[in-house]
Order: structure tokens, then sequence, then C-alpha cells
């Protein structure tokens, strides 16, 4: 059925053909890649010295001039090669001048349907589509640039489609429906400003820099040393310039198939986490932040290792960047119901353990409830990983020539790649075994759908 | 502990000695050709006693892959449960790997020129994690092939998805 005929922007296509993205899509896709045209042509002219005999400022003219050129000529035939279909079945995605690619994106392999505004895009009111199939390494698909209110329509659409729900395309004049949404957090600006400046890698670089400008002022020899100011000068920057500016306005909020994050100071991204997704919880305390009661919490998910793009709107593990202990329990428990990382049972490492972490050891534990796997290691930064049991890959014992003669083991419960790391090191060797194989059996309990309190045979016969 | 690597019931499936042989087929008859040319080429130029010492390496070497290929092929196992598939494997570094087949995600059988010839194959499944890496060696072909098709067919009928 073809989709709404009044639009301004483009009359109504045959399906064939498909709908254009937004005509400025080429001004700022070409605009991104114009400057990183300009960028290496000034640097390639002013490492060198110039071309021939054409003074330098007129080559800097040409270089930044030809680089807006090129950039945007490429980024009007992008725009102009492009085309998307909505038809009963699936999204296609037609592209390519030379090579003509045609990406299918059938209703049911949608996971996620995130929304990213890079700053170029976000200041012409466009917004870019990223949708996530389920499977395989290129499961993730972009519509550049759609205007923002219809990129939201889209996305209700896919979703509603990708969860069976028959959609109508809504053009633009009409409002698409509010989803129900709780909102669970908002991390306030001065939180992030703070936490990222009472983070550890942020302390150490300012120590770093404050050790180099003493050294450099106690030697006199600012010069020598003014390299290593600059590379920890960019690190400083990098760093707060990553935290702070993606992670301004963070708002976390709930609906019925997962979790929703939106951030971003200058682009910002709106990205959806499906509730079967999530692979597994790792809590993060630096050392400064658990004596101010914080939290930070990313999450593993299926797909999003493989994500390669931008750094600004990249897709973020980051579920929680900072929160009160109690707020993020409370996520904790939206995400992996019934678990709770405290009051578990605990496997400790035992004293022999030392010669492996002198001081580490006595901060490892594992455990395990009836929900979910539990690793906790860490003094300068604790780190706990929660997996759920209904989530297990595959569980290993491993034990090298130095464990053996103290007679440990490190444990691992598998995940995919994430910031999810859940192993017990150093344990002792018999508990490793043990642990071994109730974490099979709890994961093979959790996948039919038991519970493993039903399977104990009752105490006393 | 003796039996930290045991399988819970049963023993361990051995795989073929014929890894054993790949294994040093595939080590020491490189290790043997550089030594003879080194041999040789240094009796030429240089003093009588550093080629007897290169030579006395070279089948120091030797001897100590012979010994290593024998102990490593003998240290693999598997063993096929109900529900899962236990792996180990190991000498000084031992490992034992439990992967329910209802997260296998494909099972790949794979065998090298040499490996063919000897009639092995090399078993290697995989799930959603990358840390998994599970492999077996050394398995005679039609076991390998067993294994593989009855690897998929647990998958299929135990599948989880993700």
């Amino acid at each position: 059925m073809a989709p709404g005929s009044d639009e301004p922007v483009a009359p109504a296509p045959p399906e064939r053909i498909g709908l254009r993205t937004h005509p400025l899509t080429g001004l700022v896709q070409g605009g991104i890649w114009a400057a990183a045209v300009v960028v290496g042509l000034v640097s390639s002219t002013l490492s060198g010295d110039g071309w021939g005999n054409i003074p330098i400022w007129l080559t800097l003219v040409i270089a930044v001039v030809g680089g807006l050129l090129v950039g945007e000529a490429l980024g009007f035939l992008t725009w102009w090669f492009t085309r998307y279909v909505i038809d009963g079945t699936e999204l296609r995605i037609n592209s390519g001048m030379l090579t003509k690619s045609s990406r299918r994106i059938p209703y049911e392999r949608i996971q996620s349907v995130d929304i990213a505004e890079p700053l170029l895009a976000r200041l012409a009111g466009l917004a870019e589509l990223r949708i996530e199939m389920a499977g395989g390494k290129n499961s993730r698909s972009s519509l550049r640039f759609l205007p923002l209110a219809e990129a939201r329509a889209l996305r209700r659409l896919l979703l509603d489609r990708a969860h069976g729900r028959t959609g109508e395309v809504h053009d633009e004049s009409s409002e698409p429906p509010e989803e129900q949404r709780e909102l669970i957090a908002v991390v306030s600006p001065e939180r992030v400003i703070i936490g990222t400046l009472l983070s550890l890698d942020f302390l150490f670089a300012i120590l770093a820099l404050v050790v180099v400008l003493v050294a450099s002022i106690w030697f006199q020899q600012v010069i020598a040393f003014l390299g290593g100011l600059f590379a920890l000068g960019s690190w400083i920057a990098q760093i707060v310039g990553k935290r702070v500016l993606q992670q301004w306005g963070f708002t976390l909020s709930r609906d019925s198939r997962g979790l929703r994050i939106e951030r971003g100071l200058l682009s910002r991204t709106s990205q959806t986490i499906p509730f079967d997704r999530v692979q597994g919880v790792a809590v993060e305390e630096p050392y400064v932040w658990r004596r101010l009661g914080w939290q930070r919490l990313e999450v593993d998910v299926a797909g999003y290792a493989t994500a390669s793009d931008d750094n600004t709107t990249s897709t973020s593990s980051t579920l929680l960047p900072i929160a009160d202990a109690q707020m993020a329990a409370y996520v904790l428990e939206q995400l992996v119901p019934g678990a709770r990382p405290d009051d578990i049972e605990r496997v400790a490492v035992p004293s022999r353990g030392w010669w492996f972490a002198p001081i580490g050891w006595r901060y490892r534990w594992i455990g395990s409830d009836d929900h979910a796997f539990v690793a906790r290691s860490g003094w300068l930064q604790r780190t706990t990983d929660v997996v759920p049991h209904h989530k297990t890959q595959s569980v290993a014992m491993r034990q090298g020539p130095l464990q053996r003669m103290r007679r440990v083991a490190t444990l691992d419960v598998h995940t995919p790649k994430g910031p999810v790391d859940a192993d017990g090191r150093h344990l002792d060797e018999a508990d490793a075994r043990r642990e071994l194989f109730e974490q099979l059996e709890r994961a093979r309990a959790a996948r039919f759908g038991e519970s493993t309190t039903t399977r104990r045979p009752p105490a006393g016969g | 502990m003796d039996d930290l690597f045991a399988p819970p019931n049963g023993n361990w499936q051995p795989v073929s000695p014929r890894l054993a042989t790949l294994r040093r087929l595939l080590l020491i008859v490189p290790i043997a050709v550089l030594a003879l040319v080194a041999v040789v080429v240094l009796a030429l130029l240089v003093a009588w006693w550093i080629p007897v010492v290169v030579a006395v390496l070279a089948v120091g070497l030797g001897l100590w892959i012979w010994v290593w290929a024998g102990r490593n092929q003998r240290a693999w196992g598997y063993a096929e449960n109900a529900d899962d598939l236990l792996v180990t494997s190991g000498v000084m570094f031992k490992r034992l790997v439990a992967i329910p087949y209802g997260r296998m995600q494909f099972v790949d059988v794979t065998a090298g020129p040499v490996a063919r010839a000897l009639g092995i194959a090399t078993v290697t499944l995989h799930t959603a994690s990358t840390e998994t890496a599970a492999d077996i060696p050394g398995l005679p072909a039609d076991e390998a092939t067993r294994l593989r098709n009855r690897l998929t067919e647990l998958g299929e009928t135990h599948g989880a998805g993700l």
C-alpha cells in the first residue's frame, strides 16, 4: 500500500522505486566527509612544503575548497542513489552508485531501533535511524537522514511491526501515539561532571600532568616536557569529552519491550535495550565513588560488541553512567529480576590464593542464587558481574602449573563479548569443580524454565 | 586433587594417537631440515664444534617435541553427556569446558592436508561467546563426522536461542 500522499518533501512514488531520505542528507553527510578530506589535505600540505611553486596559503585554500567540493559531491551522490521501501514484510534499503546493494530487513528479525543525531545532522533537524537485527556480523543497518519526527514515527512503525502489530505509516502531520514509557532515572549534568572528575583515569591523568609539570619546572626543561604535556592534555580532554559529552542529559526509561536510553550533549542518541537481549550486567565502583556510594552500570547486549560507528554516537554499553546504590539496584532488578548481589551466598578465594593477587584476593568471591551467577573482584575498582542463569553460554575451569601447586583453579562463566567478565579466579579447586557442575545444572534448569529449588531432593529422604 | 579434571561419570573418550604423529611430523621435519642446513653451512664456515652444538640442540628439541606430542595427545578427552558436552585438554595448563547442547550455534569439521592423509580431523564448536574456544583435534574422520552430526541434531532439539 503506497504510503501517505501529501508530503511536501517527496511525492508518493510507486513502491518499487521507494522513498528518498531527506534531501539535506547530502549536505550533512557531505559535510562530515568534507571535514575529513579537508583535514587530510591540510595536514599533508602543512607537513610537506606545498605543491611545486604555488605559495602555501594558496595550496591551503585549494585544499579546503577542494575538500569541501569533493565531500559534498560524494554526499549528494550517495543521497541520490539511496532509497528505502516499506512493504508488508520488510524494510529494504537500496543504495550504491557503482555497486548496487539492497539491504533487506524483515520485520521479525528486528531487535531494536535506535535514533542517533550527530551534531551536524542535529543542527539541520535530522536524525539517523539505526536498526539492529538478530544475529550475524552485518546486523546493523542505518538510514541517514530523516527529519526527527519522521524518524520517530518510523521507529514506532518498525517496532510495532517487529512485534506483530500492523501499523500505518504516519505522515508528518499526525502525531504518533505516545508509548507507555515509565521514566526510571535521569542523571543530572552535575553528577556526570563530578563523576568524571572523580573517576580513576581522570584523577590519574591529572596526577601525571602535575608530575610532568613539576618535573619540567624543576629541571627547567619546559620544551622537553612539552610533548608529554600535550599528550596528557589531550588524553584528559578526551576523557572529559567522551564521558561528559556522551552522557550529558542521560535519561533511562522503560517500556514493555526494554529499556530506552537517551543521552548526549551535542549529538544525541536514543538507544533501546530489549530485555531479552541482555546477557549480563557489570556494576563498577571506582575507589572514590565507593566512598560516596555511587556506581556505574554496564550491560552486555548480544550484538553490541561488533558495532564500530563513529565514537560520539556509537552504541555504548553504558547502562547507567553514575547513580546511587539504590537506583542502581532498582535498574539491575529490571534487567535481571530477583538478583541481589549483596545478599548472595559467597564462595571466597582461599588465603592460598594470595600468591596470585596479593591485595585483591580478599575481595574476590563468586556466588549464585536462583536467578543469576555473581562474580566480584577488585579493590581499586570493585566490579560485580551478574549473569542470569539462562544466559550462560558455556562454563570452563582452568588450572596452570602454579595453580596446581597451590591447589587453586579458575572458573569461567562464558558470555558473549562485552563488559561482563564473570569468572572466579584462584578459587579452591574443589570449590571450582563443584561450582562448575552446579552452574551447568542451574543454567540447564533456567533454560527449561524450571525452578532449581524444586529439583533438590527433600532433606532427610 | 587427582580427579579434578575427571568427568562426572564414566571416562574421557580419548582422541586418536595419530594426532601425536601429525604434530611430530609437522614440527620435527622442518626443524630437522633447518638444522641440517645450519649444520652444513656452519661446518663450512666456522670451527668444528659449533655445528656439533647446534646438532645436539636440534636433537634435544626433537626429542622434547616427540615426548610433548605424545603427552599432549593423551591429555585430550571429551564426554557426551545428556545435556552438554565436556572437553578437557592440556598437560601443564589444564582446561575443562562444558558446553550445553542448546547453546551450540554451529559445529565445524576441519582437516589440513597432512591430517587428511592421516585420517583425522578437528571438530570445533561455536557458541555466542568467543571465549568458549572448544575444539577437539585428532578425531578419526568418521568419528568426527558422527560427532558433528550428533551435535548439530542435539543443538537443534535443545536449542535455546540467544
